[in-house]
């Protein structure tokens, strides 16, 4: 498997770096993804980030994997102008819960700080198919599906 | 934080100028609330494009209206109201159930007991219910008896109680029909009660539930019976409910499991035997009535139960054998419905105010718009529709409204953790999905499970249906989705200029080819995935007949649907049905034998299956999906044929086609449709643009299109993760034009509409909307196409 780097290796800082330099690149598009534009903003050629990078690419899909308890998410506190960081509750009725006071004014930049919450908060070996825990009986493992 | 303190819904989705439309409104917390109709033109906030635009048009009803609390009692029961054959002095009580959530989570929404059948309220009365650790628990007034032993979940059990009021004795059955070999046994409990039967007036018999309160406050009126609260509504399924007015031994109990069963006499009477004829107070099969509002009683007095909010039913039974699937062959083994504690058919709110609309009235999107001097805010979308006949335009856009009821307030992004690996990105939520993940009662989509992990495949528009907003971006899309989405289009057309009426899928439903046949051209929605047959049919009939048809999306005419029968007493298209059977992309998969609609008795599934390929409606059909971004088109050499060159005047072959937009960044995303000639493309189909080699990993085919898994499936990878635009004749001088990407409407606005997508599209639809037949293509086009045979351009360059 690969591992989960931690934040302080060189790996982990690769990834930070091209994580945002994609980020960054998204700032204007209606969506996101991992990938660099080559103009900002506009998806006409983009390259790099999860179609290049692929210790990158099987992180982020580790991350995105993970069941809905405990998951982070973006919340749109004011249309267009706010955004806030918050974590959901993985119980029906329970509604997600803000985890930061952080306000963001643009909807790209929480997924950088999300990415680097998770690269904080994951096991190095976290989603290793051996490590399966309580619930692998009943679909509840650690790979999510809808 | 507070979200949405305005919620509301109208009576109708299309109302007809003179007719009546009444909104029902929601106003927690502010004293009163601003009211005005407004025409939508633009519903995205994106400010790279026009931004939102919508338009007073000074109706009748805009004004101060006093807020008021409304509130909605979902999940699903039945009941018979109070009678004095249920009040008895001895009781045996007993059925089979399936439950799914026996024990909940203290934090769960509506943990604590759950009724199964129920004379009870408020310590007085008898029932059987599920307490919180998951037990069977039989009540006789505020006694309790139970048996200790936790209820295994998704599992049959035949639970039955008996109460003797001259003994006092009160005795608990719950017996597994699924036992493994390390299971205990579970042993009948018996307990002497000191008490004698009492009931509360008023309190009805309940199945699935229990009577928690009668109330005279005002909000309690849209409960059912009004002004009874259902409490402890219980999870899974119930089958062959019964009540008996003494304490039957068991020997009485096993056979009361036949029912009435009136033909073992030839008296006919009720009753498995002549005494058993004698105890029955109600015997219910809801085998009988599958597509309709009641639970039958085969008993003596025919206390047939009212059904409330829909639960699903031609569900298998606790005898379903496995060898018959479709319940109208065998509704005997269909005789379960399945209940769930977020179930809602009608919200049933006091009319807040209502608009007749005045004849002359221009055919648009309209919506309330709700407003409070604190800031609240809430949208209630509605379309004035033409009475058939009375069309005012040469062109109709086609409101894909079942597509609308079938997303109506969905909650993946907050339920469903794989939705960040469906979308490659952190799901961002809005106040509507904050508000629902907190209001259950509101009820979710057919894309969503119920919340006891069932799939939900009915929904109603009887309700506030908070996803079909505007200013609502999509998690799927982090931008506008289904009906901000559709707003793209209606932009364009109104900063074009053109005349057009609006038309939806349920008109289109009911009243058939004559909905269609007046109109020169009918446009499509982003996304119009849910249709039923009818509308289906009503297409094809338009088509043949020389009508002209701009598809304007993807994923469209995927799904199975129908309006349940049921509700038609209380309007068009109230309630939609679908079932998520084998194949198709599915968030969530019917059971074996749930596969037949319980509304029209249909195979459910999507419609390839049913013979029905997509790709035969508009000439492409769905291949793949992906929700990070979008990307562009290039033309083909076929664009340059002379039967379809008309559509590029003033577009170079070189130039990138919608290499902008407002969903994803580009014309070419979400959801894609390709050509496929052996799943019902014409062979004659021209491709004229494709996005083929340009889509992210992200991308994925869809699974109905291979047969097993492997590597290599991807945009980066597969060559059928594209989008094909394709344009095709139809007879007597018809055409269909399908643009194949859901993000492609995204790419009207951009520039104020000036750009190559706009340019493509008003080509089109200026020689579409013409009345007389179009022009037949040169003989040189008239010739023999196979299917398999037939050769796309560009595997034509490979070779």
């Amino acid at each position: 498997m690969i591992p989960i780097p931690r934040k302080s290796s060189p790996d982990a800082q690769r990834m930070i770096d091209e994580h945002k330099e994609c980020i960054d690149s998204m700032k204007g598009v209606a969506g996101n993804s991992v990938l660099k534009c080559a103009t900002p903003g506009d998806t006409t050629t983009v390259t790099g980030g999860i179609h290049e990078d692929f210790q990158l690419n099987r992180v982020l899909l580790r991350m995105r994997a993970q069941p809905a308890k405990g998951k982070l998410v973006v919340v749109c506190t004011k249309i267009e102008k706010e955004w806030r960081i918050a974590r959901l509750s993985g119980i029906r009725g329970v509604p997600p819960e803000f985890v930061t006071d952080k306000v963001y004014d643009n909807e790209q930049d929480p997924q950088h700080d999300i990415f680097l919450m998770r690269l904080e908060e994951f096991a190095e070996t976290d989603g290793f198919p051996e490590h399966f825990r309580e619930g692998w009986k009943r679909r509840d493992d650690m790979w999510t599906v809808t | 934080m507070t979200w949405m303190k305005i919620t509301g819904y109208a009576d109708k989705f299309s109302v007809h100028p003179g007719d009546t439309i009444k909104f029902l409104v929601n106003c927690d917390g502010p004293a009163e609330y601003q009211a005005e109709i407004v025409k939508m033109i633009h519903a995205d906030t994106n400010p790279r494009g026009p931004g939102f635009i919508e338009e007073s048009i000074k109706a009748s009803c805009d004004g101060t209206y006093k807020g008021m609390k409304q509130e909605i009692y979902s999940g699903s029961y039945g009941f018979v109201v109070d009678k004095p054959q249920f009040c008895v002095e001895s009781v045996t009580l007993q059925c089979w159930i399936w439950p799914t959530t026996p024990k909940t989570h203290p934090k769960y929404w509506k943990h604590g007991a759950q009724g199964l059948v129920t004379k009870w309220h408020d310590g007085k009365g008898y029932g059987l219910f599920i307490n919180e650790d998951g037990c069977v628990e039989f009540r006789i007034n505020d006694q309790v008896i139970s048996t200790g032993a936790p209820l295994r979940d998704h599992a049959w059990h035949f639970v039955a109680a008996s109460f003797d009021a001259k003994t006092g004795e009160a005795v608990l059955y719950h017996e597994p029909q699924i036992v493994y070999a390390l299971d205990p046994e579970i042993e009948p409990v018996t307990k002497k009660l000191a008490t004698k039967l009492a009931y509360t007036p008023g309190t009805p018999t309940v199945i699935a539930g229990y009577c928690g309160a009668l109330s005279d406050a005002p909000q309690a009126k849209a409960s059912m019976p009004a002004g009874t609260l259902i409490k402890g509504h219980y999870n899974g399924k119930i089958d062959s409910p019964r009540i008996a007015n003494r304490a039957l031994s068991r020997l009485e109990i096993e056979t009361m499991k036949l029912g009435a069963q009136p033909g073992l006499s030839e008296r006919r009477n009720s009753g498995p035997t002549g005494k058993l004829s004698e105890a029955i107070v109600a015997s219910w099969d809801f085998s009988d009535g599958i597509n309709t509002l009641a639970g039958k009683d085969k008993g003596p007095y025919l206390f047939h139960a009212t059904i409330v909010n829909c639960p699903t039913r031609a569900m298998t039974g606790y005898n379903w054998e496995g060898q018959v699937f479709d319940w109208k062959t065998a509704p005997e083994q269909y005789g379960a419905i399945h209940f769930h504690d977020d179930d809602i058919d009608d919200a049933r709110w006091a009319t807040s105010f209502e608009w007749t609309v005045p004849k002359g009235t221009s055919s648009k999107f309209y919506a309330a718009k709700l407003t409070s001097k604190d800031g609240g805010e809430d949208y209630i979308p509605f379309w004035v529709v033409p009475r058939v006949g009375e069309e005012t335009a040469k062109i109709a856009f086609m409101v894909p409204t079942i597509s609308y009821m079938a997303y109506a307030n969905e909650h993946l992004a907050n339920n469903a953790g794989g939705a960040e690996l469906l979308v490659y990105r952190v799901p961002i939520m809005q106040q509507q999905n904050m508000f629902l993940s907190e209001h259950r009662e509101y009820g979710g989509s057919i894309y969503d499970t119920h919340t006891d992990g069932s799939g939900l495949c009915l929904s109603s528009r009887l309700r506030p249906i908070l996803s079909i907003r505007p200013k609502y971006d999509h998690f799927l899309a982090q931008a506008p989705w289904q009906y901000p989405a559709d707003l793209h289009m209606i932009y364009w057309l109104e900063k074009k200029g053109y005349e057009y009426d609006i038309i939806t899928d349920e008109d289109v439903t009911y009243d058939g080819l004559a909905r269609l046949e007046k109109y020169n051209v009918i446009i499509t929605g982003s996304h119009p995935e849910h249709n039923s047959g009818p509308q289906l049919d009503a297409l094809h009939n338009y088509m043949q007949r020389g009508g002209r048809f701009m598809y304007m999306g993807a994923d469209g005419w995927y799904w199975v649907h129908s309006y349940h029968p049921g509700y038609d007493g209380l309007g068009r298209g109230i309630v939609t049905e679908m079932r998520r059977c084998e194949s198709g992309i599915r968030t969530w998969r019917a059971d074996p034998g749930e596969y037949y609609h319980q509304g029209t008795g249909e195979l459910g599934g999507m419609w390839r299956f049913r013979g029905r390929y997509l790709h035969t409606i508009a000439g492409t059909g769905m291949s793949s999906e992906g929700f990070d971004i979008s990307t562009y088109y290039s033309r083909t050499p076929e664009s340059n044929d002379e039967r379809v060159a008309w559509a590029f005047e003033g577009i170079t072959y070189d130039e990138k086609l919608g290499n902008f937009g407002l969903v994803g960044g580009g014309a070419a995303g979400t959801e894609l449709d390709i050509v496929d000639t052996m799943l019902g493309s014409p062979p004659h189909t021209l491709v004229v643009a494709t996005s083929a080699g340009r889509h992210t990993e992200g991308y994925l085919l869809v699974m109905e299109d291979y047969g097993f898994n492997q590597q290599g499936l991807d945009g980066t990878q597969h060559p059928r993760v594209r989008s094909d635009i394709a344009y095709h004749e139809t007879p007597n001088g018809g055409a269909s034009f399908a643009f194949s990407s859901i993000a492609f409407c995204g790419a009207l606005p951009w520039n104020n509409g000036d750009n190559n997508i706009s340019k493509l599209v008003g080509n089109v639809l200026n020689r579409f909307m013409k009345d007389a037949p179009l022009p037949m293509p040169s003989p040189a086009a008239i010739v023999h196409r196979g299917r398999a045979d037939y050769d796309q351009p560009m595997n034509k360059a490979r070779k």
